[in-house]
């Protein structure tokens, strides 16, 4: 019988089996690092599924949503600005054809003959033509001095209101977390300066033209002249509503400019959780390749030799 | 001088001996790959020597084999039994985890988050032109998407629950099979001991079909002393058990059973009819506590431990298939409830308190429509036929009755209603009648996205974050936890290998020995051959 010393002097028995399966699965565990590598070259992603980093995953969802939310602001800004834009444009219409009427009134003074009282008669009944005209501008097919009824027109061709608006009809766009803006300038607060639109009845832009030109038509000077006021008026609601849209319209542009600051950090948040570096990762790759090479190679000479080859 | 052919004899036990070593160094190497075998050796002693009469004392008469052994180490075994079971069991549970994680496609571009960030963004379009046609038709369309996900994704876990229970089937069978196999070895191994035998390499075969089944299901595997032979050997049996019970005991085997749940014995609510309960092949009950067998049963009904309300059955305390399936329904239950009625449940009492109602969809108005009450997100009913908000609360009697009827959404059945599908200018936005700018009611829903009262994760989109971070946690729990195990296992394979596999090196160095030894005996025949010769040929011719 021959004896088994080696257990005694505490040395581990190799065996040919062992250097294989340790082989095996050196090269196997060497392939594994070089595919997680590859994948995430090929991906330019640190992680492919949650359990590779469950809180670089959690992460990662986090700030798509954030950004995905920052981009529909983003929309709702460019849409709420062309909107306030449309609105200006108009105001800044009206903001003209009073001008006009109180150069009018103030001309008036000079005009002796019947004829010319009604060519400038004429000259207002287009003006407040052109006035109901810019009550119902429209964005997008949409109305917007009517409030939420914003498929129905303001005014009718007498100037007259078509629906019902309520100062409280403001309609707002969501432009951050908790952060709106209310686009719209409601018909009653411009045309009845300041309050609610009543259907049938006429707002006090339409009121004043028509005594106006009522005026004009029966030549009756002093209340020509009275009106002079009332236009002053009117010109100051178009121009106080008008400060007021131009307000809005900075505060979007701040807030756009504030967007573009937080697309971007959010977005490189985005990257540094998520992407690879290249550099580091092709390193690697080939670092775990050499190791691969030297495995192989170191694997290629034990698994050769046995005392078989020597024996002659 | 003994006797005249004494030398010869011990000579040719010589031989005999060389020979019977050289026999065993062929079978060694012949097994060098075979799974399991361990390496046999000669049990060589001298043989029993003559007493001199002369007073010279004791001469030996050579050498001779007794028995063969085979160098095997049964701690190793019984260590690597206990080890891979436990490496059976998360390897299973990583390898389905790994699918599950594929099937929420979580992060990518195309997931949850996605979808649900496409459905906001077209409400956030509808809020700024409610009456546009197009928007509408693109909100139905994303929240038909949305709706969708949650149908495949349920179908999809629900296969995968079939998948396993299938896996549970094959694995039963595979027990079966080895106790089998195990207990007609124990017969051949009992019967060739029983005549002083020693069947090296049937123990080495038995063995094998241990080890592949303790990476199934946790076993106990022994060897017990019953009692004596009528040679005084101490008779043995060969004993597997399963959490108490013998599957194998000697010639005997208990196979295991499987029986198809009925309705009224599902472990969970959640679950596909005619999954698989294990049980002994007697009736009675069995506990699988680990192996491939206990991560595939985890993963089937794991549901934290859950007591399903209908039979009062315990689910497994590990987050499988029904967990999720119940994430993703209670998902929809509860997304649908604040989307529809504008309800979130901030007492958990899971009812209908007066003062947890905000706006919802069902009290705003379309567009030119002066309908309220719709309800966008119902669930589908016969023929897979999405269900009108009629149909949904046909039988929904006061706030107790609607509040029940969500209960039988499910992430399966989840679908936009009727009423939206065939007309999207039912979409509600607005809180006044003939309002088409108004869009109070569609803000009110806009503002859900952000609720973090919805639910105990947060928002809608935390609650997901947190289903797929659960998952992933487990996951990568269940990697390591094999990856480790896998260590533990090949470990103990090296320390079997280096205790019981065969060396070539050492074999050769060995054939090289015993032939030496051969050509000695067959030298030493050689001299007393001659020594004959010259004592009968030459001296007495």
């Amino acid at each position: 019988m021959f004896c088994d010393t080696l257990g005694e002097v505490n040395i581990m028995r190799i065996t040919n089996n062992m250097l294989i399966n340790n082989m095996i699965k050196y090269i196997g565990n060497n392939l594994t690092r070089m595919d997680k590598l590859q994948a995430q070259l090929a991906t330019g992603k640190k992680i492919q599924v949650p359990s590779d980093d469950p809180v670089v995953a959690a992460r990662a969802l986090k700030l798509r949503t954030d950004v995905a939310e920052i981009q529909q602001y983003q929309r709702n800004l460019k849409d709420a600005r062309s909107w306030l834009e449309i609105t200006e444009t108009t105001l800044s219409d009206i903001g003209d054809i009073f001008q006009r009427v109180r150069e009018l009134i103030v001309g008036s003074d000079s005009i002796e003959s019947p004829e010319d009282l009604q060519a400038t008669k004429n000259e207002l009944i287009q003006l407040r033509t052109q006035l109901i005209n810019l009550g119902n501008t429209a964005y997008a097919g949409r109305y917007i001095f009517t409030g939420f009824k914003t498929d129905q027109k303001l005014l009718d061709e007498n100037g007259n209101f078509l629906v019902e608006v309520y100062n409280s009809e403001q309609i707002s766009y969501q432009i951050g977390l908790a952060d709106s803006i209310n686009v719209n300038v409601l018909g009653g607060d411009l045309f009845n300066a300041g309050t609610d639109a009543a259907a049938g009845s006429a707002g006090k832009f339409i009121q004043d033209m028509n005594e106006l030109i009522d005026a004009f038509d029966t030549a009756d000077y002093s209340k020509i002249s009275s009106m002079a006021q009332n236009f002053s008026d009117n010109l100051d609601t178009v121009l106080r509503v008008r400060a007021d849209v131009g307000a809005r319209i900075n505060r979007l542009e701040l807030t756009m400019n504030r967007m573009l600051n937080d697309i971007t950090n959010f977005t490189r948040l985005m990257s540094e959780n998520e992407d690879v570096d290249m550099t580091e990762t092709i390193m690697n790759l080939k670092n775990e390749e050499n190791v691969y090479r030297a495995s192989l190679a170191g694997g290629a000479r034990i698994i050769m030799p046995s005392l078989v080859d020597f024996l002659r | 001088m003994s006797g005249s052919f004494f030398g010869l004899n011990v000579a040719v036990r010589g031989l005999f001996a060389a020979q019977r070593n050289l026999d065993i160094v062929n079978h060694n190497l012949n097994n060098i790959n075979t799974p399991g075998y361990s390496r046999q050796q000669a049990i060589q002693v001298a043989s029993r020597p003559l007493a001199l009469t002369d007073g010279t004392g004791m001469l030996g008469t050579g050498s001779e084999v007794i028995g063969v052994q085979r160098m095997r180490d049964e701690y190793l075994d019984f260590k690597f039994w206990s080890e891979n079971l436990s490496y059976g069991e998360w390897s299973v549970k990583k390898e389905i985890l790994s699918d599950l994680e594929v099937l929420f496609n979580e992060p990518s571009n195309s997931g949850f988050t996605a979808i649900m960030s496409n459905f906001f963004d077209s409400l956030q379009e509808l809020a700024k032109d409610p009456s546009s046609a197009a928007v509408r038709s693109l909100v139905r369309q994303n929240a038909v998407t949305l709706t969708r996900f949650f149908n495949n994704l349920a179908t999809s876990l629900e296969e995968m629950q079939y998948d396993i229970n299938y896996r549970i089937q094959t694995k039963v069978e595979e027990i079966n099979s080895l106790a089998v196999q195990i207990q007609q070895l124990n017969r051949q191994i009992y019967i060739t001991e029983l005549s002083g035998n020693a069947a090296n390499d049937m123990r080495d075969q038995r063995t094998v079909l241990v080890d592949k089944l303790s990476k199934l299901i946790n076993i106990e595997a022994y060897e017990v002393v019953v009692g004596y032979t009528p040679d005084g050997k101490e008779d043995k049996h060969f004993v597997i058990t399963v959490s108490g019970k013998a599957l194998v005991d000697h010639f005997t085997v208990s196979t295991l059973a499987l029986e198809q749940r009925d309705a009224d014995h599902k472990v969970n609510r959640e679950d596909i009819p005619g999954l698989y309960e294990i049980r002994w092949a007697d009736g009675n009950k069995l506990t699988v506590k680990g192996g491939e067998l206990r991560g595939l049963l985890d993963l089937r009904d794991g549901n934290e431990g859950s007591v399903n309300p209908d039979n009062g059955l315990v689910s497994p305390n590990y987050k499988g298939i029904p967990y999720y399936i119940k994430k993703l329904n209670e998902f929809v239950r509860v997304f649908a409830r604040a989307f529809n009625e504008g309800y979130i449940d901030l007492d958990g009492d899971k009812a209908f308190d007066a003062d947890e109602f905000g706006t919802g969809h069902a009290s705003g108005y379309g567009y030119n429509s002066s309908q309220t009450g719709i309800r966008f997100f119902t669930m589908t009913g016969e023929g897979r036929q999405p269900m009108s908000t009629s149909e949904f609360l046909k039988n929904a009697s006061g706030l107790e009755g609607i509040y029940d009827a969500y209960e039988k959404i499910t992430a399966k059945n989840f679908s936009v209603s009727a009423d939206i599908l065939n007309d999207y200018n039912l979409i509600a936005v607005s809180d006044g009648l003939g309002e088409a700018g108004n869009i109070n009611v569609l803000n009110a829903l806009l503002a859900l996205r952000r609720n973090t009262d919805m639910f105990s994760e947060g928002a809608p989109e935390d609650f997901m974050k947190s289903i797929v971070t659960i998952m992933g946690v487990d996951s990568q729990q269940a990697g390591n936890y094999s990856a480790n195990q896998k260590t533990v296992v090949d470990q103990i394979v090296n320390r079997r290998l280096s205790y019981s596999g065969v060396s070539i090196d050492e074999e050769i160095t060995n054939l090289v020995r015993f032939q030496h030894a051969y050509n000695a005996a067959a030298k030493m025949i050689q001299t007393i051959s001659e020594i004959y010769e010259t004592l009968i040929n030459k001296l007495f011719v």
